[in-house]
């Protein structure tokens, strides 16, 4: 989740009153946010949002709102959700653009100088929102343009590639859409979203300037904004109505609490977007909700009064109606993450302080144990080191070198692969134990021998019967490298672990790759396989790089708990 | 000291060494005769005499230092060349038979000898007449013969075969060869003069009167007590080599478990303590299992081609088993009965059948709690998961994650903190822990612990919450039920003393073998 950087003096200007030391760590809490560091020297404070439901505080301005709420115990009044003026511009929506990027909005801020410290912050909310909330760009972005070099009502609509021309930010010639998709860095970036559409999502003006070419890139003289700039003109795109509108009621609210006076635009569909043909922006699609008191004590544990949960909510940025039983809440417009009335327990919990609540010790009476799998696995473990040997705890993502061809087994031997490598070192899960103590024969000629060891732990072996196509198995393998391992010490070794499992068991003569003829066997219990011994193949050793003779034998766990349990 | 007490604490080699003395009538001996009566090796012989002295039995009588005086390999290659002087004489004389002569240059440019070893061999000659210098620098041998050249030749061959004491030699011949010896800082020598030392030894009282008792050979000495002098009681008459049990004795490798898992079988039966019952899961998972029945909507940016590791073949599940299936999916569109708004989104079931590699232990919960699990009931995994991530210091390729559920109609958020209070307390040992407001999507209300660790100070140790209805409810369970997870590898990494995740699967197995440390 993001973690975004802004300046002591930005946040206790947004605060309206200076902030001592540790102050702010106890304050975070309040947004989920963790201090990372602060650099003195700067004022530069990093904090990390851990909540991804809750972007409206993603930025300085939404920390500050959210702790100022707490300070004065109740949300501050934003005009221009008020519906009854008539909006004094538009943007126009063409037909088709439903197919391509349906949904736009946008206000103008007026009358806030823009400062080389708030356009960072802009930017960086622009950046972040688009990134994590928008799915990098796919499903909202946001573009930030000079508001006196528009003239409305600005067009939202639809161009060939090769038809329209402007000069990207960041470049000093005029472009076409489809040159920018091929040579602008964002284009190349981005372009996947509109990827395999003949017709392009452009804004223009009703002078024929383009604005953008959302969501890939802004023009240069028009939507690029400098500190010094004090009129604005904020549009989101996106494809999710929601997303876009709750995205521009995030910027209209920050630049609000930074002085602005946001005037909303009037957007006009000509096709239908759920919320009508005509939308306001920013607008407030905050519905109110009504919530048992007791859904909320319940879920935290005592009881409370309204009165007092009606005060707590507020004083996180609710609106609130408390009756006896009852709560009609309202979240504020520049969030829409209540979908449960268990989200609104957590606010209330947060809004409160998590250290005000005393811990209960759960008292309901349960009996502990292991599965019948983890105690075979240690009842073995404590036998196999018993007989000296080492254990051995390895990751199970192997090569399919290691698992496959260093071992001599045939090409089609079937593992459990990874559709996504991300190195070719790790692109199998293990389907057997051997060649992870084999990684550690490699890696130890140095450690003085000989070398007993032994590991217990999962296996997946393909099994098409399987409704997940392969299943998990634990297994025990061992493995005894010394210049004079041989075949009859490794027999013993199992030979004594079947007595103490008071399991009968007898070898058959297998024919295996990884193993020298004549000295392998399939270990059979009541005639059913469950597992091999050997003295591995010398090939095998070559492929390993290793230069002493290794006897092994690998057994699987599953069946001794079957049977016992 | 009582020389009984003083003879038992002798080792076999002394005894030898005494008695040796005692042969020569307890006159001075010096070591080289020592090694002679005794046939003992030289190193044995000043072994013996230093432990003798240390014991003060023996002392120094007498010291004598002698120079000897041997070739170098610079004087080895003289023999078969020539000395300096006298290659230049050679080389010089035979020219003149070709009609050739030298200068200095010349000579110089041959490389033979170093040109410092060159410049004092003209010096010498034109000293000792042997050679003239004449127009042009040229060199002329006269018919003058040098006495050095002569002299050197004559020490080289005495010296040929072994080194000779230099008192030995003329004091004519001391002073030349201390000229042309090995000194400081000029390796190019013909002659090495080194300074041995001779010592006499001579017995002091106490060692007079132990010697007496001491006879080469005189009890059998032996290492090891064998059945056999037990059966015919011949021990007896043998006398045990006493040992330095001081030494430290040969490494070996026990059986052992591995320290990691060690740490995590304290885990396991404090968990089991607690009341907690094991729960296990597969490695290949469904994405329903690991994310949708998690309440993780299918567009979730966690979600990603770069955040999960996706199986080739199969890529998809036969099935995800109903109506667990159909009540997540009504869930994730539109709450379905849960009380919720739900996601908004088309789910996609075919996505849900999309097989992975396990990415959180969360999803062994959520195959418990729709497996009828006991009300109250408590349940804990510890899950090897898989990340997308680069292996570095702090990501290895699979791990652990400790995770578990408790459900009941006892719990909320306030028996959630109890409980969180108890890991801190039990896992690891502190008295003082803090909550703070946490996200996960599966909880809500959702918790991060810190705890006060005895020596590592505040630290994170785990994230919990109380599973949201949205997860329990379309699984079948309808009473709240605690979701929690513990972070507790860097507790085994600092008990163990390592500081990079992927020593806790070391494949180094001397590192394996010394690993150690105290975990509770």
């Amino acid at each position: 989740m993001p973690t975004i950087s802004f300046f002591q003096k930005d946040f206790e200007d947004l605060l309206g009153r200076t902030v001592p030391p540790d102050q702010l760590e106890s304050w975070l809490p309040l947004v989920k946010g963790e201090l990372k560091d602060v650099t003195q020297a700067t004022g530069e404070i990093r904090v990390e949002l851990q909540d991804s439901n809750r972007p409206d505080l993603w930025s300085v301005e939404g920390i500050a709102r959210q702790i100022r709420i707490k300070l004065q115990e109740s949300p501050p009044a934003y005009p221009f959700l008020n519906t009854k003026t008539k909006p004094k511009q538009r943007i126009l929506v063409a037909e088709g653009l439903e197919q391509v990027r349906p949904y736009v909005a946008a206000c103008t801020a007026t009358g806030y100088t823009v400062t080389e410290e708030s356009l960072a912050q802009l930017i960086q909310v622009q950046e972040k929102l688009a990134d994590l909330y928008g799915h990098k760009r796919k499903t909202v972005s946001v573009g930030l343009y000079r508001l006196p070099r528009i003239h409305f009502p600005v067009t939202y609509g639809l161009v060939k590639p090769t038809e329209a021309r402007f000069t990207p930010l960041g470049l000093s010639e005029k472009l076409t859409l489809q040159e920018i998709l091929t040579v602008h860095p964002k284009g190349i970036e981005y372009g996947s979203i509109l990827a395999d559409q003949p017709l392009l999502p452009l804004l223009w003006d009703t002078e024929g300037q383009i604005l953008s070419f959302p969501p890939i890139i802004n023009s240069q003289d028009i939507g690029q904004v400098h500190a010094g700039d004090s009129d604005l003109l904020v549009e989101v795109t996106g494809t999710d109505m929601r997303m876009v509108l709750l995205t521009l009621n995030i910027f209209a609210t920050n630049l609000a609490d930074r002085g602005a006076v946001i005037e909303p635009i009037e957007v006009q569909y000509p096709y239908d977007t759920g919320l009508g043909k005509s939308i306001r922006t920013p607008c407030d699609m905050g519905a109110v909700q009504k919530i048992p008191l007791k859904a909320i004590e319940s879920a935290l544990g005592l009881p409370i009064d309204a009165e007092l949960v009606q005060q707590t909510l507020r004083a996180y940025g609710y609106e609130v109606k408390a009756s006896r039983h009852t709560l009609a809440v309202r979240l504020p417009h520049y969030r829409s993450d209540l979908m449960h009335p268990v989200d609104v327990a957590e606010d209330v919990a947060i809004s409160r302080g998590y250290d005000s609540f005393v811990p209960v010790m759960p008292a309901q009476f349960t009996v502990g144990s292991l599965s019948a799998l983890e105690m075979m696995s240690d009842y073995i473990r404590e036998h196999m080191v018993g007989q000296g040997f080492q254990e051995i705890f390895s990751n199970i993502l192997l090569s399919h070198e290691e698992l496959v061809e260093r071992m001599r087994l045939p090409e089609d031997e079937q593992v459990v692969e990874v559709d996504n490598v991300m190195s070719q070192s790790f692109t199998c899960l293990r389907s057997w134990i051997v060649p992870s103590l084999l990684r550690v024969e490699t890696a130890s000629p140095r450690a003085f021998y000989p070398h007993r060891l032994f590991e217990i732990g999962e296996v997946a072996i393909p099994d098409s019967s399987q409704e997940l196509g392969s299943r998990t198995a634990v297994r025990l393998a061992i493995v005894i490298a010394h210049p004079h391992a041989n075949f009859s010490e490794v027999h013993t070794c199992l030979d004594v672990l079947m007595f103490y499992l008071v399991k009968d068991y007898e070898l058959e003569p297998l024919t295996h790759g990884s193993f020298l003829d004549g000295r392998a066997g399939t270990i059979l219990s009541q005639g059913q396989p469950v597992g091999l011994i050997g003295e591995l193949h010398p090939e095998v050793l070559e492929h390993w790089g290793i230069s002493v003779p290794i006897t092994v034998f690998e057994l699987d766990i599953d069946w001794l708990c079957a049977e016992s349990s | 000291m009582q020389t009984t007490a003083v003879y038992d604490s002798l080792h076999p080699l002394e005894i030898n060494l005494l008695a040796a003395f005692s042969q020569s009538a307890d006159q001075p001996v010096s070591d080289s005769s020592l090694q002679e009566l005794s046939q003992l090796e030289p190193s044995q012989v000043s072994m013996a005499l230093g432990w003798l002295q240390a014991k003060k039995l023996v002392s120094i009588y007498s010291e004598v230092v002698t120079a000897w005086v041997g070739l170098t390999e610079v004087g080895h290659r003289y023999l078969t060349d020539g000395s300096p002087p006298e290659w230049i004489i050679r080389t010089c004389k035979q020219g003149a038979e070709e009609g050739r002569s030298f200068t200095v240059k010349d000579l110089q440019g041959l490389n033979t000898f170093p040109p410092t070893d060159l410049s004092r061999a003209f010096g010498l000659l034109k000293k000792e007449g042997a050679i003239a210098l004449v127009a042009g620098g040229r060199i002329e041998p006269t018919d003058t013969p040098s006495p050095t050249v002569e002299k050197l030749r004559v020490l080289l061959h005495e010296l040929k075969k072994s080194r000779q004491e230099l008192l030995s030699f003329s004091p004519d011949q001391q002073a030349l060869l201390r000229q042309y010896a090995v000194k400081r800082g000029s390796a190019q020598e013909p002659f090495r003069i080194e300074e041995r030392i001779q010592r006499e030894y001579t017995p002091t009282k106490t060692g007079k009167a132990v010697a007496k008792r001491c006879h080469a050979g005189s009890v059998e000495e032996v290492s090891q007590l064998t059945p056999d002098m037990l059966k015919d009681g011949s021990w007896r008459n043998k006398r045990f080599r006493k040992y330095t049990i001081t030494l430290r004795p040969p490494r070996v490798a026990p059986g052992r478990r591995h320290p990691y898992r060690e740490f995590l079988d304290l885990v396991k039966h404090k968990l089991v303590g607690m009341g907690f019952q094991e729960m296990r899961g597969p490695l290949v998972e469904t994405e329903f299992w690991d994310m949708d029945a998690l309440y993780m909507p299918q567009f979730h940016p966690a979600r990603a081609i770069h955040d999960v590791y996706f199986v080739k073949t199969p890529t998809h599940a036969k099935a995800v088993t109903e109506p667990f299936l159909s009540q997540v999916a009504a869930t994730h569109e539109t709450g379905g009965s849960t009380g919720s708004s739900g996601w908004g989104y088309r789910y996609d079931k075919e996505r849900a059948r999309r097989l992975v590699l396990r990415s959180q232990g969360t999803a062994v919960s959520a195959r418990t709690l729709a497996s009828n699990p006991l009300i109250p009931g408590k349940y804990f995994s510890m899950a090897r998961c898989f990340r997308y991530d680069q292996v570095d210091a702090t990501h290895a390729t699979d791990f652990f994650q400790i995770e578990g559920i408790v459900l009941g109609e006892e719990i909320n958020f306030r028996t959630l903190l109890g409980l969180l209070t108890i890991f801190a307390k039990e896992m690891a040992q502190a008295q003082e822990s803090k909550f703070f407001p946490a996200y996960f999507p599966f909880t809500e209300p959702s918790v991060e612990l810190h705890v006060r660790h005895p020596k590592l100070g505040w630290m994170e140790l785990g994230g919990a919450g109380l599973f949201r209805p949205e997860v329990t409810q379309p699984l079948g369970v309808t009473v709240p039920v605690i979701a929690w997870g513990l972070g507790l590898d860097r507790m085994a990494m600092v008990a163990l003393g390592i500081h990079d995740i992927r020593e806790l699967f070391s494949v180094d197995l001397e590192k394996v073998r010394t690993l150690r440390g105290r975990f509770a």
